[in-house]
């Protein structure tokens, strides 16, 4: 026995132990269903608001890796692309699993700590970056109905939670016992918290024409507006957005975002070729990449809350025609069945017909898998339509998700192709270009809200 | 019988402890024990290594990203702002002049080929010139034409890594891959010409390895028909750019003076508005011949340098061409023998490399050996102007700065 | 151009963006290596490095070419031939540790020892000096010199070699060459029986040439019929 355990490996112990265990533990979570079940629910029903927090939580932090993942390699990809490289080609498809491997390798690395490092702060440090960044989407909407959490002050959570960043990023600075990364430290805290204020300022016009500081509400007053009957009664075109409204405010707020993520121009905190590697200097293993992940997941919310303020969130840039198309698969009846069974066979089939009639050297294997994959293809891009036209959560998202990685997109080019920044030219120009700009901004919103009302409401 | 062994040493930074000599303890020194912890040997280092209130000591290099070789400097930092330096040298130290002692004059051009290796052609060329001028040889014209018309290319290929280096340790990615790409292309040519892509290898006592084949002429009319566009278009990332320019210009200004005081030579003394140029200050080889300018600048700071470098590619451009219009017809090697024993002497011989003037001083005692060659290396004198030139600059600009003077520590060491 | 971009603010930054944006759809300059053979020229001198055939054996046999072609005597070679026979090339760089006294000798114009020939018998010198005093001391009548050499010793020894060499001013290995191109020119002293033996094993005896002859001819030629 002993003998028959040494022998496995490290991942096989594992799973002989977690097999069982789980097989225990499914077995048990289906007999409380099956006895308890209508309490549960009863529970959970009556605690709705915590139950679709704590839902809305896990879904965001299982979520963020793999955003994460994907602005990793749009970032490796793109900028090699603009520096006449390749890029990654080898591991997936045009190299796009490159990013998830790279994630992979940073779990199986030595995680270090150095000798004279503070290591509860060390240790601390990433995760509480990590948390503020993912945290901070909680109250984004991504499309309707589909947000963590949707409450009257979630412009002032988002600036507050994302403000904890620099807290991380100083305990990382702080405790590694090396300078540099003690000058990335400080570097990230006096920038961060300079370029805070032309950030939460450049929103405050926006705010005074929208009335409100949710998020939801400032989504809905970018779209189109209908009446009960589902016809468009104004509006719908992208020039209700707020980047329209409030251009001023949408530039300075994009230059102190990008401040805000330490995204080059800005990225001084991590300054490659000056200190070596900033805050995360000493870092390695998964504590490196909880850095790595918050650096990019902040880029994604950087990009989506901008997206959300000022370019319409999940709103389509122009008035959608409100049709429907409601398939009831009730309706076919048998022919479901025959649906089913017979349209993935003849679709095969067809669509495999040219490549094995017209190119003589194709084997119909080939012909076969290739007209199976294309099938797939085209039905799942129907079925794609069909969701996006029937429901407006997935419209919506589509739009949303657009914008945003264009955004990512603008920051990654940003990248390839500007020089940073000096510290001291960082600073000059939040406190003395951005800040008076965005209170000029405020002041020409408030003046024109108040002659504008005046106008329309004569005493 | 059991002997007395001795005890083993512990290991660094720990004691044993008193309570119990088999526990090892940390020792528990300083914190901000100043970097080299023996005591100074200079009045200089005294100073250096004293810290004034808010100041703190950063250790950059030799591993450094940015330091361009194996540099070290000491920076004396009070908060992001650079007090003192003390940079230490000697890293990539090989011996290459005790090592020429020992060889045969041919076999010297292999020696010191790795020492610039940026530029690696200039660093043969200033000792083949000082034994020629030791035997008294006749270089061919032809020779001439071909030294020229590579040391031009190899001129190109390391401003243009220079720009690359520039642009990285300002924080932009792009212009670095660019800049490799052309000086790829330029570094397959000469291997296609010479034999190896970067320690070259290539000038003779008395000529050149290899006359001109078809195959580099090719590569050669292919990269020049769209050399100056494609320069033109990498060099439109940067110098137009905000950012770019501001934290460029008026960064480690260098007056004339002080140029001169501090013996800088090439471009970084053009930038200073000085339009010493080897090449027509002291011809020599075919350069009285060709039609080329001295590009200056006035500003004297690092954006001046940058543009400036980015003026010689042009005329080096020029250089070429006309190189390749009125490339003569001849031998490429001297008639000498192989076993090369000039008659006792001495000879100074500097050619203009694309870093200033690289020269070289050769003394022969009348054997097959130099008994001494003595290296110029202008990477040497321009690191001295970092001295002056950082105090009082941020950290950041530090790297700026050095980049700016283009040392490489191939050459500095030696 | 400079006063437009002294006036909006931002169109540097802008042209390199479109810079960049373009570059992002131009052709690749990757070289897709293992895929795609590297584009290396044909002088391309790579490294130096000696071969091992499938037995694991040096494929270098000792031939000198390669010392021959090497323009600054970079290339040392000692080995045994094919044949059996030591060889030893005349110096390298990588010795320069074992040749600095040697070296320092030489330049207080003392003879230097040559370690590397130490094991080869060495001999009274002024015979080959004589012969090489008569021509002058010209590479260009190599030949001549080796064949006056061979009909002075019997065989050209490895020591008289690197004489002519040093006097000379020609390589080692240029001699060598020369000397192994011409069949008359031996290294070994001839040993009159080795060598009767060899020429006899080579050759075919006249008995068995002259009876092949004669039945092809159908009676022995020449002889009574």
């Amino acid at each position: 026995m002993a003998r028959t355990w040494d022998r496995l490996t490290i991942p096989g112990k594992a799973l002989f132990v977690l097999i069982p265990l789980l097989a225990v533990l499914t077995a048990g979570l289906i007999i409380t269903i099956a006895l308890f079940g209508q309490q549960i629910l009863d529970i959970l029903i009556f605690n709705l608001p915590i139950v679709r927090f704590v839902l809305a939580a896990t879904v965001l932090l299982l979520l963020a890796p793999p955003i994460a993942f994907v602005i990793i390699y749009m970032e490796m990809k793109i900028i090699a692309l603009m520096n006449l490289r390749i890029g990654p080609d080898r591991v997936g498809p045009w190299g796009s699993l490159l990013s998830t491997v790279h994630g992979l390798k940073v779990l199986m690395k030595e995680d270090f700590t150095p000798t004279r490092a503070d290591a509860v702060v060390f240790t601390w440090a990433p995760v509480v970056v990590f948390a503020a960044a993912a945290l901070s989407a909680l109250v984004l909407p991504f499309a309707p109905g589909l947000y963590g959490q949707d409450f009257n002050l979630g412009l002032l959570y988002f600036f507050a939670i994302g403000g904890m960043t620099v807290v991380g990023l100083l305990m990382g600075g702080w405790s590694s016992f090396n300078k540099y990364s003690l000058l990335g430290g400080l570097r990230s805290a006096a920038q961060i918290i300079s370029y805070e204020i032309p950030l939460t300022l450049s929103v405050v016009g926006l705010v005074l024409l929208a009335g409100t500081l949710s998020l939801n509400t400032i989504v809905v007053q970018q779209g189109a507006v209908y009446d009960a009957a589902g016809n468009l009664v104004r509006g719908g075109w992208f020039l209700d957005w707020y980047a329209f409204r409030q251009p001023l405010g949408f530039l300075i707020f994009a230059i102190a975002a990008t401040a805000e993520a330490n995204r080059t121009p800005f990225d001084l905190t991590e300054a490659d070729s000056e200190i070596v590697a900033g805050f995360a200097t000493e870092y390695s293993g998964m504590r490196f990449g909880f850095f790595f992940f918050a650096e990019y997941i902040n880029v994604f919310i950087i990009s989506a809350i901008t997206t959300v303020l000022f370019l319409g969130g999940w709103n389509a840039p122009f008035p959608a025609p409100h049709i429907s198309w409601i398939i009831n698969p009730g309706a076919f009846g048998i022919g479901l069945l025959f649906l089913v069974a017979l349209v993935p066979l003849i679709g095969t089939l067809v669509l495999a017909a040219p490549f094995y009639l017209f190119r003589s050297n194709t084997r119909w294997w080939v012909a076969l898998i290739l007209g199976f994959l294309l099938f797939n293809v085209i039905a799942g891009g129907l079925i794609t339509l069909w969701a996006y036209i029937n429901f407006d959560w997935v419209a919506g998202l589509v739009w949303f998700m657009g914008k945003t990685f264009g955004l990512v997109f603008l920051f990654v080019w940003m990248r390839g192709t500007l020089p940073r920044v000096r510290i001291d030219q960082l600073m000059s120009f939040a406190w003395k270009w951005l800040l008076p700009a965005s209170l000029l901004n405020l002041f020409v919103t408030a003046l024109a809200i108040v002659v504008i009302d005046a106008l329309r409401h004569p005493r | 019988m059991a002997t007395e062994t001795p005890p083993r040493p512990l290991p660094h930074g720990t004691h044993r402890s008193a309570d119990d000599p088999h526990v090892l303890l940390e020792d528990d020194y300083d914190f901000y024990e100043p970097i080299p912890p023996y005591p100074p040997r200079t009045e200089r280092e005294a100073e250096f290594y004293t810290l004034g209130d808010g100041e703190m000591f950063l250790n950059m290099g030799p591993q450094h990203p940015s330091t361009h070789g194996v540099l070290r400097v000491v920076l004396k930092l009070d908060g992001e702002r650079v007090v003192d330096i003390d940079p230490v040298l000697g890293y990539l130290h090989r011996g290459v002049e005790k090592l020429v002692e020992n060889a045969d004059y041919h076999q010297t051009i292999s020696q010191v080929d790795p020492l610039e290796y940026i530029s690696s052609l200039f660093c043969e060329w200033a000792p083949v010139t000082a034994y020629e001028k030791l035997l008294d040889v006749e270089v061919p014209r032809r020779a001439e034409y071909i030294r020229v018309l590579s040391g031009e290319l190899n001129r190109i290929a390391s401003h243009a890594l220079f720009m690359g280096w520039f642009a990285l340790d300002l924080g932009g990615l792009t212009p670095i891959l660019w800049s490799f790409i052309e000086r790829d292309e330029i570094v397959e040519m000469l291997a296609a010409l010479t034999g190896q892509r970067m320690l070259f290898n290539y000038f003779r006592i008395g000529g050149v390895n290899g006359d001109l084949n078809h195959e580099f002429m090719s590569r050669l009319g292919d990269w020049m028909s769209r050399a100056v566009s494609q320069i033109d278009s990498n060099i439109g990332l940067l110098n137009e750019n905000e950012i770019f320019v501001r934290r460029a210009s008026g960064l480690g200004i260098v007056d004339t003076e002080t140029a001169l005081r501090f013996c800088m030579t090439g471009s970084n003394l053009r930038a200073t508005g000085v339009p010493f140029d080897l090449r027509r200050a002291h011809p020599y080889s075919i350069y009285p011949e060709l039609d080329f300018d001295i590009p200056t600048r006035t500003e004297g700071d690092c954006l001046a340098r940058y543009l400036l470098r980015m003026e010689e590619i042009k005329q080096s451009l020029r250089i070429i061409d006309q190189c390749l219009e009125r490339m003569p017809d001849g031998p490429i090697m001297a008639k000498l023998p192989r076993l090369l024993r000039p008659r006792p002497g001495r000879a100074w011989s500097a050619v203009e490399g694309p870093r200033g003037v690289y020269g070289a001083y050769a003394i022969s005692d009348g054997s097959d050996q130099p008994f001494r060659l003595k290296i110029h290396d202008p990477s040497f004198i321009h690191l001295q102007a970092v001295g002056a030139l950082l105090p009082g600059n941020l950290l950041a600009d530090t790297m700026v700065i050095m980049a700016s003077l283009d040392p490489v520590m191939g050459g500095v060491d030696k | 151009m400079s006063l437009l971009s002294g006036l909006v603010p931002g169109l540097g930054i802008a042209k390199g963006m479109a810079l960049t944006l373009r570059r992002f759809f131009a052709p690749k300059a990757t070289v897709m290596y293992p895929e795609m053979p590297a584009d290396v020229a044909t002088k391309f001198r790579g490294r130096l490095q000696l071969l091992y055939d499938e037995y694991g054996a040096l494929k270098c046999e000792t031939c000198f070419q390669c010392a021959q072609a090497c323009p600054i005597e970079c290339i040392d070679m000692g080995g045994v031939d094919t044949r059996g026979r030591f060889h030893v090339h005349w110096g390298a760089p990588e010795t320069y540790g074992e040749r600095r006294e040697e070296s320092a000798m030489r330049r207080s114009g003392r003879t230097v020892p040559d370690q590397a020939y130490e094991h080869f018998a060495s001999f009274d010198l002024t015979t080959l000096d004589e012969i090489l005093d008569g021509y002058d001391h010209d590479p260009k009548r190599m030949l001549q010199m080796l064949e006056a050499t061979q009909a002075a010793f019997g065989y050209l020894p490895v020591a008289a070699i690197k004489r002519i060499s040093e006097k000379t001013g020609a390589w080692y290995a240029t001699i060598y060459g020369t000397a192994s191109y011409y069949g008359h020119l031996r290294f070994e002293p001839p040993s009159n029986t080795a060598q009767a033996g060899e020429v006899s094993a080579r050759r075919a005896s006249d008995e068995t040439y002259l009876a092949a002859l004669g039945a092809s001819l159908g009676g022995r030629p020449g002889g009574d019929a």
